[in-house]
């Protein structure tokens, strides 16, 4: 059986902006694939073609088995969305949205009834159900836009930073929603983010896209042990740096770091962050702080893009 | 219960939620009301009162201002509800919503539809409101008795579909609120240059040239026969003619420039 979303050579440009350049995706039934970026990479634009709203300037795409583009009725009848931005009515109250959501996806009314029920209470807002949505949190929003990607069952679900200006308890709680919905339903999922830590712990497989790429692709756990040794930080003052950075690349390739602070993989694992707390000691460089981590993705996205995702610089 | 492989949505069921929607939307916030009632109000009082003494001159047909100008206010106020389909599908597109409409397996013409059915249901409100004024404070009268009633609710909704249709092709090339300016410059020259407030032979110049031919004045004429004397069909005709060919047109228009939003 055909994969659920299947991409070749996907591009899109706005001008003279490429915002997707090139890319190729392949996603399996039933999985979690998580496509990571900073803002501006690409992730929503590539999304937008998936999901019918915007059309390639080139490449070709299937989702659910049709074409994107030639077949974008026989997709939107298999796909669930929440995009970025709630795309919610804020006059109208939580069960309204949902039975509206079913009238378009042809639920009769008595189903539509029993279907709008269930997902309320599913993600947690049957109380809430009759309030206007402009009333709602930030987290009920995501929740309900949830539930409204969900009414018709679809096959693939995009989402497209779901948890983007949550707290972490919201965060937190629409992570496990998803996750008991490709476990228990066995939905494909294809989740969009900028945070690294919300890649780790939902995606079974990434892609890191940068600048409209795709510059890594694989799980999460290949991608970290292909960046190889755990990253050594040490703080140091500004004077010192090129003194400390000529000490510790003895000890190991540099990466990138904010600040007033060097990093390196450190080559021979964890026993070697004594060498080199040594050597600095023997040339007189007193160091304010020390992390030693072992490879995350963002060390993936700083060794692709040679930049931090989280704040860093290279 | 299985959800999935639902029958496609009708688009019959499509559009009248549409016009629930619209509606709700509306009682929540009234402000996106109040204007199109108040101001075609306000006009059958205003004209009505300032120009009692028009009716004097050739071509009014008429001996009271008020019979003449409901139809005016009428119109105006079913042009304004037009606007409205404009301003509900300029919205969606700012704060997303439409996305949610175009990634369901629905036909582009029943969001429209949609819309348009939303406009055109909200017309009847101020239509009936002038009509009230009109009758209740103004003393209008209907020589074209319940016919007469009949013309001017259908080229009312007529109109508010036409205006609502013309203002969606606007919204849908330039995607915000903002352009709903655009329509309502169109929507003013299209009613001010016909014989909206002035009977043809009153009309000189490159004025009267644009009246006879604008399709408005037909269905203005339709609108205003039974203030004037009996409904017949020779004022009737040009008027459905005038407002088939300008909804078919508008349609097409819409649809047209909806692919500016879809792929």
């Amino acid at each position: 059986m055909e994969n659920p979303i299947e991409a070749v050579d996907l591009s899109r440009a706005f001008g003279e902006i490429q915002a997707v350049d090139s890319i190729n995706l392949s996603v399996s039934h039933g999985e979690v694939f998580g496509f990571l970026g900073p803002n501006g990479a690409g992730k929503s634009t590539a999304v937008r073609m998936l999901t019918t709203l915007l059309k390639p300037t080139s490449g070709s795409a299937c989702v659910a088995g049709f074409d994107v583009v030639k077949k974008a009725p026989s997709v939107r009848k298999r796909i669930g969305v929440a995009l970025q931005d709630a795309a919610i009515d804020p006059l109208m109250t939580g069960n309204e949205l949902l039975r509206l959501q079913c009238v378009l996806h042809g639920l009769p009314k008595r189903s539509g009834e029993k279907r709008c029920k269930e997902l309320l209470e599913r993600v947690g807002l049957t109380l809430a159900g009759d309030r206007r949505v402009g009333a709602y949190s930030g987290g009920m929003r995501r929740r309900l836009d949830l539930a409204l990607s969900l009414v018709h069952e679809p096959e693939v679900l995009f989402l497209d930073e779901p948890t983007t200006g949550l707290d972490p308890t919201s965060r937190m709680a629409l992570w496990e929603e998803v996750r008991s919905l490709n476990q228990e339903l066995g939905t494909t999922v294809f989740l969009t983010t900028q945070y690294l830590e919300e890649a780790d712990q939902l995606a079974e497989r990434i892609a890191i896209i940068d600048n409209g790429k795709i510059v890594r692709e694989g799980s999460p756990i290949s991608l970290k042990s292909a960046v190889g040794a755990p990253t050594l930080r040490i703080d140091v003052s500004e004077d010192s740096l090129e003194a400390a950075r000529i000490v510790m690349t003895r000890f190991g390739e540099e990466r990138p770091a904010r600040r007033n602070r060097i990093a390196i993989g450190l080559d021979r694992g964890t026993p070697g962050i004594t060498d080199v707390m040594k050597a600095l000691e023997e040339d007189g460089l007193e160091v304010h702080h020390v992390e030693l981590d072992e490879p995350s993705l963002d060390d993936v996205f700083a060794d692709a893009t040679g930049r931090r995702l989280e704040g860093g610089q290279a | 219960m299985s959800y999935k492989n639902a029958a496609d949505a009708s688009s019959v069921a499509v559009v009248y939620a549409g016009i629930l929607r619209g509606f709700s939307r509306m009682r929540r916030l009234p402000s996106l009301m109040i204007p199109s009632i108040l101001m075609p109000v306000f006009f059958v009082i205003a004209f009505s009162g300032s120009f009692a003494s028009i009716v004097e001159l050739d071509g009014y047909e008429t001996d009271k201002a008020v019979n003449w100008m409901t139809a005016w206010a009428v119109m105006q106020g079913a042009a304004f509800s037009g606007m409205g389909a404009g301003g509900l599908a300029a919205t969606d597109l700012e704060n997303g919503f439409f996305d949610r409409l175009r990634v369901a397996p629905i036909r582009p013409m029943a969001i429209i539809g949609g819309l348009v059915g939303y406009c055109v249901c909200r017309a009847l409100i101020p239509i009936t409101a002038v009509l009230i004024v009109a009758f209740g404070v103004l003393h209008a009268e209907m020589p074209g008795g319940v016919l007469g009633f009949v013309m001017v609710y259908l080229s009312g909704i007529g109109m508010a579909a036409v205006m609502g249709l013309f203002v969606l092709g606007i919204v849908f090339t330039f995607r915000t609120l903002k352009s709903l300016a655009i329509g309502q410059i169109f929507m003013f020259s299209a009613m001010f240059l016909s014989v909206g407030q002035a009977p043809i032979q009153a009309i000189d110049g490159w004025l009267h040239s644009v009246a006879a031919i604008n399709p408005v004045t037909n269905v203005i004429r339709m609108c205003r026969q039974g203030f004037l004397g009996e409904v017949t069909w020779s004022m009737t005709q040009p008027g459905l003619i005038a407002l088939a060919g300008m909804v078919v047109g508008t349609s097409i228009w819409a649809r047209i420039r909806y692919k500016k939003v879809d792929i």
